[in-house]
């Protein structure tokens, strides 16, 4: 254990660290505040943080303390704003074999609405629903990253997925 | 909504293929289907990890070296400055360990040393030992003389001028002055290394040097020196040692007019009253002495 506080301390080390987790790292700031300069702000701030704090952090809690950090800062800083999140240019649809106007202006249309969705999710089922589906994390990653049990994770996601489900087949 | 669990493995890509369509037999799950697949393609805006690193780099360097200064320079200088005043007072501390006992003329001290071995030191006498030594050796320097009470142990040696007292645990009593080397044994049994001869001295036995002329006397019973009940005894001892232990006991200087101080006297001398000693001392050599403040004289009341 002690090897791995000094490594971190170690500039080597932290940049492995730095860039295995800096993508997740502003995803998920990026799922709180919805603003990419913002979340960059909150990363590096974060980053800083474990540099300065490097022989104080177990090696082991390291990413955990990163998010933790992260999200402190956020509500220390950040005033909310609303999270549009944006698609990926090349995105099939979901059925692949259909190109008439009709299913593909309805399935814009689910989009627009699943974007509004998103949106309207609070932040901590927001970040759990889009850590899970964009950045592909389990349950049990997300429970650790954010410190929580997975139990509490499950329940974040089943809410999020009620609301998302409940908004679009409304309107 | 129904099959709540199912759909959360679902999504945390616990189930089969077919466990999906079963899933999907028993619910319409068309939105979330498609919630699944579209919330998928979402992105989050993309960071060059690299060039964050670099500039992150830039950034934080600056404020690593600002602390590695406040923090380094000054705390080593703190350090340093400790370190510097425990070094100074701990070599005075540890290397100055050796203990010194003094007493002076007409006194007598009782010490007790770190292995509760006693001493009692006689009139104008000095002891020293080195503290920090003290378990391995217990070796001692004495100028004058002491009675010693020794608990078992180590080897306990007395290291005087004249010679070198080696015991184990006993009680002995050692007499070092000028051209006088005295020890008596009281119990147990003691080493007497003097000019690289060594005696065994059984307990009743005196070790005795008068100007490098050595003899053994089983000459007394006693259990302690006579000097710790306040008289000095003494058994065909030179006057001039004896007069030498007056002047101890009493603040005085004694001078002799036509006197043999060679010759020897057998007997006590008390250390409470100075005229009743002055007087067991001249009255079997058949002589006369006379005070003048501190002055003694003694002379041949024969002769005059």
């Amino acid at each position: 254990m002690d090897s791995n506080k000094e490594s971190l301390c170690e500039e080597a080390y932290f940049n492995t660290f730095y860039k295995d987790h800096f993508q997740s790292a502003n995803n998920f700031a990026y799922y709180k505040c919805g603003d990419q300069t913002s979340a960059l702000d909150l990363v590096q701030d974060a980053f800083s943080k474990i540099w300065e704090n490097c022989s104080s952090i177990d090696f082991t809690k390291a990413k955990t303390y990163l998010f933790t950090t992260v999200n402190n800062l956020f509500l220390n800083t950040v005033k909310h704003q609303k999270v549009v999140m944006n698609y990926a240019k090349a995105a099939p649809y979901i059925d692949t074999n259909n190109e008439s106007p009709e299913y593909i202006l309805e399935e814009e249309e689910f989009k627009k609405k699943l974007q509004n969705a998103i949106a309207s999710l609070s932040d901590i089922q927001r970040e759990v629903f889009l850590m899970n589906r964009i950045d592909g994390k389990k349950y049990r990653e997300i429970a650790e990253i954010l410190d929580i049990s997975q139990k509490a994770v499950e329940k974040r996601m089943s809410g999020a997925l009620k609301i998302l489900r409940e908004q679009i087949e409304n309107i | 909504m129904k099959n709540e669990k199912d759909i959360l493995k679902w999504f945390n890509n616990e189930l089969s293929p077919k466990e999906i369509e079963d899933l999907k037999q028993t619910e319409n799950l068309e939105t979330l289907d498609k919630i699944a697949h579209y919330a998928s393609q979402m992105q989050a805006p993309q960071v060059d990890v690299q060039k964050a690193l670099e500039e992150f780099k830039t950034r934080k360097l600056n404020k690593k070296e600002t602390k590695v200064k406040s923090l380094n320079l000054s705390t080593f200088y703190k350090v340093a400055a400790v370190l510097v005043v425990m070094l100074t007072s701990s070599y005075f501390l540890f290397f100055n360990t050796v203990k010194s006992f003094e007493t002076e003329i007409a006194q007598t001290e009782t010490l007790l040393l770190p292995d509760n071995s006693e001493v009692i030191l006689n009139a104008q006498s000095k002891l020293t030992y080195n503290k920090k030594n003290w378990k391995n050796k217990r070796d001692l320097n004495l100028d004058g003389e002491a009675f010693f009470k020794v608990s078992k142990g180590q080897k306990f040696s007395v290291i005087t001028d004249a010679g070198v007292v080696h015991v184990l645990g006993t009680q002995f009593n050692v007499k070092e002055r000028d051209n006088y080397f005295e020890v008596h044994c009281y119990e147990g049994l003691v080493s007497v290394t003097f000019n690289n001869e060594t005696i065994k001295l059984p307990p009743g036995k005196t070790f005795r040097v008068i100007n490098n002329s050595v003899e053994i006397n089983d000459d007394f019973s006693a259990n302690s020196p006579s000097w710790m009940q306040k008289e000095s005894s003494f058994a065909k001892v030179p006057l001039v040692q004896v007069i030498d232990e007056l002047q101890r006991q009493y603040d005085i200087k004694i001078s002799t007019e036509n006197v043999d101080t060679t010759q020897l006297f057998t007997g006590t001398f008390t250390h409470s009253d100075k005229n009743i000693a002055l007087q067991s001392v001249t009255i079997p050599l058949k002589l006369s002495y006379k005070i003048d403040g501190k002055k003694v004289v003694f002379y041949n009341y024969e002769g005059q």
